[in-house]
């Protein structure tokens, strides 16, 4: 048998490295929830937030908070733009699903080769060390790296089920998710509601790229692999359910781990395709816990519509 | 005046020729003085010059340039001028399926160096096919030595150095459990399996044997597994672009065990990147260093005087250079018989001289079973510095 060292190595590291997932993941699911929108355009957000802060790190010698902080803002801008001059344009022509998933991998290649160009396929490391402090905790190793993680994904994650549930653009965001047009009928912006899911999307994009970037090499193509991964765990989680998407996505990233013990490590990435296929097939809905219908502290539409025609 | 018209055929050509003139780039500039009536000789270069393996092809290809350069200016070979056709393989075997296929076609060289396993394994069929003769130049996969009759290797395959590395970590070392780790293409493969099949005839036990794929840089997998079978040492087979970040997460995951590797891991930026944590990594070298011969000691200085650094897996750049003397000789060697440089006169001109004394890297005699043997360095990461540990003859 494995000794409880062994496990609970392989659940730490497994959890830390989820970390990143989990922020890819909520990205792809809030646009997916708010927009309504499979956005295969997160492969070229992933790789222009990375590069940012590269580029601001390696050749230009800034310290690695700048970096984050150019990021933020071009990786933003950027997903602001995608919405602004591209969803809502093909919104306005009321354009299929279909038009929106071409659309999106289209950009997405597009900006792919674009970095390629410009940075090549070698692979590079965003900060100049590839080590981080470790220390043992009851015999498991545990890295500066693995705390910050899961602190970054910790914070970032509650920060944003408080602002949903607690602010009134949050609101407005679910409003909006639920039903757009009855959201706009009672006086709420469905497009600014878009156009923020865009920028929270891009700014949880840029810190899963830190912290990837933190310890692992890109290139620009690795974007469209680490992608397929939020894909599984959007679908696993339940459409529409940002944190069920979530807890999906630390669950594949165990799972994925504690394979190891059963299988060769070489199969671990067919695991998550195995379970994409799963869920399409038969979960296409998510896998849903069953609970009590119990009051979520949402507002209803016409309260929060009330509250928006006061702030006016 | 009337403007020429943009076409579509236009827009293409263009961007054909473009593209066609991007990837292929010559030589170093003409040496003076060389004999009247002799054609340069032209022979292809398919090395990476993007993509992963980038920053040790582009030195590879620096090192070779030099070699040119130096050659020529003695007056080339016997009055012939080298001029190599570099193009870019990325280390991919699909792009230097293309690439290569035109640089026989398109620039009719006899004469073609290259390496990276994967990409020799996947360009042999085309040079066997075109009779154009293929010095292999730094891949280690035990296979390239039966990979066609004008495919020959200057350089020691895996079943030399990683050999040792086994019977090194066993009987030196005293480890009896290793596990393995390699990159899941031809060179790690194959390599692996040399490590694993002579450390477990001389005794060792292999308690895990795992791979990452070359397209990914999270080996979190592997390595987990590694840990569960907690090995006494640890093999890595990886590519020269990988290999740091194995070593890193390795040591990153609490595997402190020594860690052995081929040439691949002999890099500066490994140490760079890793500092102290690379200590207990053992790395076999198949060139003298520059404590070793004072040509060698030449060698680095220059990289450090005109680049400012030493370069990216140093004892593969001293094989490219020294390959172009052998080309030089195989070329004189033709030259004095009067006979054409073709690829199946270049071919014989090598089984008749076979051994060559080069300049950085010493006597090699070229085997009938296309293989080499030449001594092996180990060296040993020791406070975030690679010293000397070994040698064998």
């Amino acid at each position: 048998m494995y000794d409880s060292t062994i496990l609970a190595q392989i659940l730490w590291t497994s959890t830390a490295t989820a970390g990143f997932q989990v922020l890819f993941t909520i990205a792809f699911a809030i646009v997916l929830k708010v927009n309504k929108i499979w956005n295969f355009t997160q492969p070229a957000l992933m790789g222009i937030a990375f590069y940012a802060m590269y580029v601001v790190v390696n050749p230009l010698g800034g310290p690695v908070f700048a970096g984050v902080a150019v990021a933020l803002v071009v990786t933003g801008a950027t997903a602001y733009g995608i919405e602004r001059l591209a969803f809502a344009t093909l919104r306005a022509r009321n354009s299929g699903p279909i038009a929106f998933f071409i659309f999106t991998l289209v950009f997405a290649q597009f900006a792919i080769y674009v970095l390629t160009l410009v940075f090549t396929t070698e692979p590079r490391f965003m900060l100049q060390s590839m080590i981080w402090p470790m220390r043992l905790v009851g015999g498991v190793v545990v890295s500066d790296w693995d705390l910050q993680a899961i602190v970054i994904t910790a914070v970032l994650a509650a920060a944003l089920y408080l602002f949903l549930h607690f602010t009134r653009p949050g609101q407005f965001m679910i409003a909006v998710a639920d039903n757009a047009d009855l959201a706009e009928i009672y006086g709420i912006d469905k497009q600014a509601a878009f156009r923020l899911a865009m920028v929270i999307a891009a700014v949880f994009i840029t810190a899963a790229m830190y912290i990837f970037g933190a310890r692992l090499a890109l290139f620009p193509e690795l974007t469209l692999h680490v992608m397929i991964f939020a894909v599984a765990a959007t679908i696993l989680g339940g459409i529409g359910s940002i944190f069920g998407a979530a807890a999906a996505a630390v669950s594949i990233s165990i799972l994925q781990q504690f394979s190891v013990l059963v299988v060769d490590s070489r199969w671990q990435p067919l695991l998550v395709f195995a379970l994409l296929f799963v869920a399409i097939v038969f979960f296409p809905e998510g896998v849903r816990v069953r609970r009590r219908a119990r009051a979520d502290g949402r507002a209803s539409l016409p309260a929060m519509a009330g509250a928006s025609r006061a702030a006016e | 005046m009337k403007e020429s018209p943009v076409t579509r055929r236009r827009v293409l050509g263009t961007g054909l020729a473009l593209g066609l003139g991007a990837s292929i780039r010559l030589g170093p500039p003409a040496a003076p003085a060389f004999a009247q009536g002799k054609e340069s000789f032209r022979f292809g270069v398919a090395l990476p010059l993007t993509g992963s393996a980038a920053p040790f092809g582009q030195d590879q290809v620096q090192a070779l340039e030099w070699a040119v350069s130096d050659i020529n200016a003695q007056g080339g070979a016997g009055g012939r001028r080298l001029q190599p056709v570099i193009i870019d393989t990325q280390a991919s075997p699909q792009v230097a399926v293309n690439v290569v296929t035109r640089l026989l076609s398109v620039e009719r060289t006899e004469l073609l160096i290259t390496a990276w396993s994967a990409v020799t394994a996947a360009v042999s069929p085309i040079v066997n096919r075109n009779e154009v003769l293929a010095l292999i130049i730094g891949a280690n996969s035990p296979r390239i030595a039966s990979m066609g009759d004008y495919v020959y290797t200057t350089y020691p395959l895996a079943d030399v150095d990683v050999a040792l590395l086994a019977k090194f970590a066993l009987h030196d070392i005293k480890r009896k459990t290793a596990a393995v780790i390699h990159i899941n293409d031809e060179s790690g493969v194959y390599g692996a399996r040399v490590f694993r099949d002579h450390f477990e005839k001389m005794g060792g036990k292999i308690v895990a044997f795992e791979s990452y794929e070359p397209n990914a840089t999270d080996y979190t997998g592997a390595i987990l597994k590694l840990r569960v079978a907690n090995p006494e040492v640890v093999h890595l087979q990886g590519n020269a672009g990988d290999s740091p970040q194995a070593v890193a997460q390795l040591r990153q995951l609490g595997i402190k065990v020594p860690i052995t590797s081929y040439t691949a891991a002999y890099n500066p930026q490994l140490v760079a990147k890793i500092g102290t944590q690379a200590d207990g990594l053992i790395v076999a070298s198949l060139a003298p260093g520059k404590g070793d011969s004072p040509a060698v000691a030449r060698y680095v200085e220059r990289w450090m005087k005109e680049k400012g650094r030493e370069p990216n897996n140093i004892p593969v750049t001293q094989y490219v250079h020294d390959g172009v003397y052998i080309v030089r000789a195989l070329v004189e060697h033709l030259d004095r018989q009067g006979k054409p440089l073709t690829g199946k006169n270049l071919r014989a001109a090598m089984l008749e001289v076979r051994t060559f004394d080069l300049p950085l890297t010493g006597k090699v005699t070229i085997n009938d079973n296309h293989t080499v043997v030449k001594p092996v360095y180990l060296l040993e990461v020791k406070g975030g510095k690679f010293t000397p540990l070994k040698l064998y003859e």
